[in-house]
């Protein structure tokens, strides 16, 4: 096991495409590190540098206290599970995850014991003598964390290995992969576009986009605490809705709606003070605003509803809320439904509210995000 | 039963259809086998018959008798042979750098094999003559495989491109993380995926070198001429030996159905290779 330390890496392409801007973090000895953003940001590239399969053009990239830049991947003691699995077709099940120990020259008898042990960690015992193509879908990611974990190495690379999964191998898998790397408290990179897998497995989450790192931490930490506007859209589901606002004192105008932010925010926020009218990004996540019909709050806002998605345990109401939107700058974003206005609010079952409707919407104040307009960072 | 009854009147038709097909291949090549085991006496009879009255193989005996015709037959062999092993190691390297590693360099270098499939073979044998002349090596067997190996290469450059392009980049990449050099990946992993794909190139490189005629007569006289010219020389001067002809033609057939339906699972599967995912 060891740590791995990205210091000042940077890529490069021949046709001059910058694909990594100075990525600097430490990954813990033991750690799970979720690499997550949207489509060419980078992270799949930042994993293959890390894996050997990508020459760094600067920077240094150390496993455990090894510099590695220039070593082999083969001699970087760390495999590698592949989003399309790379099982070796013309080969068992038991061919596969013994390969790397045939090729690493362990005697017969102790290959045959560790594939027996990973094959029952992962209970692959009964399919040890079938070829990859008779496999299912999860069947196929299990020898590949098989082929993987026998190793024992210093980390893991999981370069998204859920998405070819349907929807509810995913969930079961993601909590397989999460427990078996506790277990074996092997220091594990995971990427992943999908924020719900970054969230739910990393014990820290580096966020990416257009090559650059935004923000890394905990994934509470990235909710409750995002750097950016980015980070604040990207993390959570649904998004958070950002708008343009103005803050004159501890008036906060939305568009044709005002209300009063409590002091404690100001506590919490001391530059968020001071002046006496500014421009503000203000971010809403969507559990934070509710029917002011069930729960009425001192902040209150006005907004035709467009549309309900009552889903049993909560429902998603659709608002056109009547300021400027802003765009987090997310290249993947789903185009928002009815108007570029939309915001999105989780209701309770119990709303009544209708598409039509003008709602009237109880904002959690405590709760706002509030970013610069220009730089996009987050005001604290 | 009304539906049926519908089914089997299409299923006859296109069985009817699929037999018209066949036949229409395999005419030429039954006439000729019926030819090869007529009586020599009947072989040109007016008017000609398509089966033979008296089944006889003394056609068969004449040119078994006769020394060249076996000698000619080890000469097409051992140059196919060699031919395709020779091709295929340049064509399976060749093919797997110019797909796995695309660069610019290589689309232009996939593009003049292409290129040289145009240039009809006559044009070339004036300069390969020389060419071996030049080097010692008109009328042997390395020469003659040289030559059928310029010929073959840029069709198994190709083939074996396309198999290249159905392997996935992360089954090489899969094996260097599992410990493997770049060459260690090529021959434990790539290589015998590709056995389907390898197997079709090996036959289609088999047979252009089997059935080559022109390089062979222009390239060989004597100690190394291959059947399908000592084939054609029974056409001569002194008459036209059919029945001896048609008798050498399907011993020569032979080897290329043999090895046709040897392989013939390895060249469905290559054929089908990429359709579906692994």
């Amino acid at each position: 096991m060891a740590g791995i330390e990205l210091c000042n890496i940077n890529k490069v392409y021949g046709n001059s495409f910058h694909a990594l801007h100075d990525l600097s973090f430490d990954i813990r000895d033991g750690e799970f590190m979720v690499f997550v953003g949207p489509s060419g940001c980078g992270k799949s590239t930042a994993l293959r540098m890390i894996a050997g399969l990508e020459s760094i053009t600067s920077g240094e990239l150390r496993i455990g206290d090894r510099l590695v830049n220039d070593v082999d991947p083969k001699d970087r003691d760390i495999a590698m599970v592949f989003q399309s699995y790379a099982l070796y077709p013309h080969k068992t099940v038991r061919e596969n995850i013994a390969f790397p120990l045939l090729m690493a020259g362990l005697p017969k008898t102790e290959i045959a014991s560790r594939v027996d042990e990973a094959a029952r960690i992962l209970e692959l015992t009964a399919l040890l003598d079938r070829r990859p193509a008779l496999l299912s879908g999860g069947q196929r990611q299990r020898v590949a964390m098989g082929r993987a974990i026998v190793r024992k190495p210093a980390a893991f690379l999981m370069d998204e290995p859920l998405s070819n999964l349907d929807a509810k191998l995913r969930v079961q898998m993601r909590a397989e992969i999460a427990s078996l790397q506790r277990k074996l408290n092997v220091t594990t990179i995971y990427v992943t576009h999908d924020q719900v897998e970054a969230m739910t497995m990393g014990d820290r989450v580096a966020v990416m986009k257009g090559g650059v790192l935004q923000q890394v931490d905990t994934p509470q930490n990235l909710y409750n605490r995002p750097d950016n506007v980015f980070v604040a859209a990207f993390i959570g589901s649904p998004s958070m809705n950002l708008y343009e606002a103005v803050l004159n004192g501890t008036t906060l105008t939305l568009g044709s709606n005002s209300f009063e932010i409590p002091d404690r925010v100001f506590e919490y926020r001391p530059s968020l003070g001071g002046a006496s009218s500014r421009r503000v990004i203000v971010g809403i996540r969507p559990e934070h605003m509710n029917d002011a019909a069930i729960r009425p709050s001192s902040a209150e806002i006005s907004a035709p509803v467009t549309l309900v998605e009552a889903l049993g345990s909560e429902s998603m109401v659709h608002l056109n809320i009547d300021a400027p939107r802003v765009d987090a700058g997310d290249p993947d974003a789903v185009a928002d439904i009815g108007s570029k206005k939309a915001a999105v609010a989780r209701f309770s079952p119990k709303s009544l509210v209708r598409a039509g409707d003008i709602a009237r919407i109880a904002v959690d104040a405590e709760e706002l995000h509030f970013f610069q307009p220009d730089s996009r960072t987050s005001i604290w | 039963m009304h539906r049926a009854a519908r089914l089997n009147v299409s299923g006859v038709l296109i069985n009817a259809a699929a037999l018209v097909l066949v036949l229409s291949y395999a005419l030429p090549y039954i006439y000729l086998l019926m030819t090869s085991i007529k009586p020599a006496a009947d072989v040109q009879q007016i008017p000609p018959s398509f089966f033979p009255a008296v089944v006889s193989f003394e056609n068969f005996r004449e040119v078994l008798r006769s020394s060249t015709l076996p000698r000619a037959f080890v000469n097409s062999l051992t140059v196919a042979v060699l031919t395709t092993a020779l091709s295929l190691s340049v064509a399976v390297t060749a093919a797997y750098v110019a797909t796995q590693y695309r660069r610019r360099v290589t689309t232009i270098f996939l593009l003049f094999a292409l290129v040289t499939r145009m240039v009809p073979s006559v044009a070339l044998g004036v300069p390969l003559f020389q060419l071996l002349k030049s080097l010692g090596l008109l009328d042997t067997i390395p020469g003659l495989v040289l030559a059928h190996t310029s010929a073959a290469v840029p069709l198994a450059l190709l083939l074996m491109s396309a198999f290249f392009e159905g392997v996935p980049k992360e089954l090489e990449e899969a094996a260097r993380m599992d410990g493997c050099t770049r060459f260690q990946a090529f021959r434990k992993i790539i290589l015998p995926v590709m056995t389907g794909g390898m197997a079709v190139t090996a036959l289609f490189t088999f047979i252009t070198s089997w059935n080559e005629f022109l390089y062979a007569l222009l390239l060989t006289s004597e100690a190394t001429k291959t059947a399908p010219i000592v084939i054609a020389e029974y056409n001569s001067v002194y008459g036209l030996a059919w029945g001896a002809m048609t008798a050498a033609a399907v011993l020569y057939s032979l080897p290329v159905i043999i090895v046709t339906l040897a392989l013939q699972k390895q060249i469905v599967g290559g054929l089908t290779f990429g359709a579906v995912k692994g």
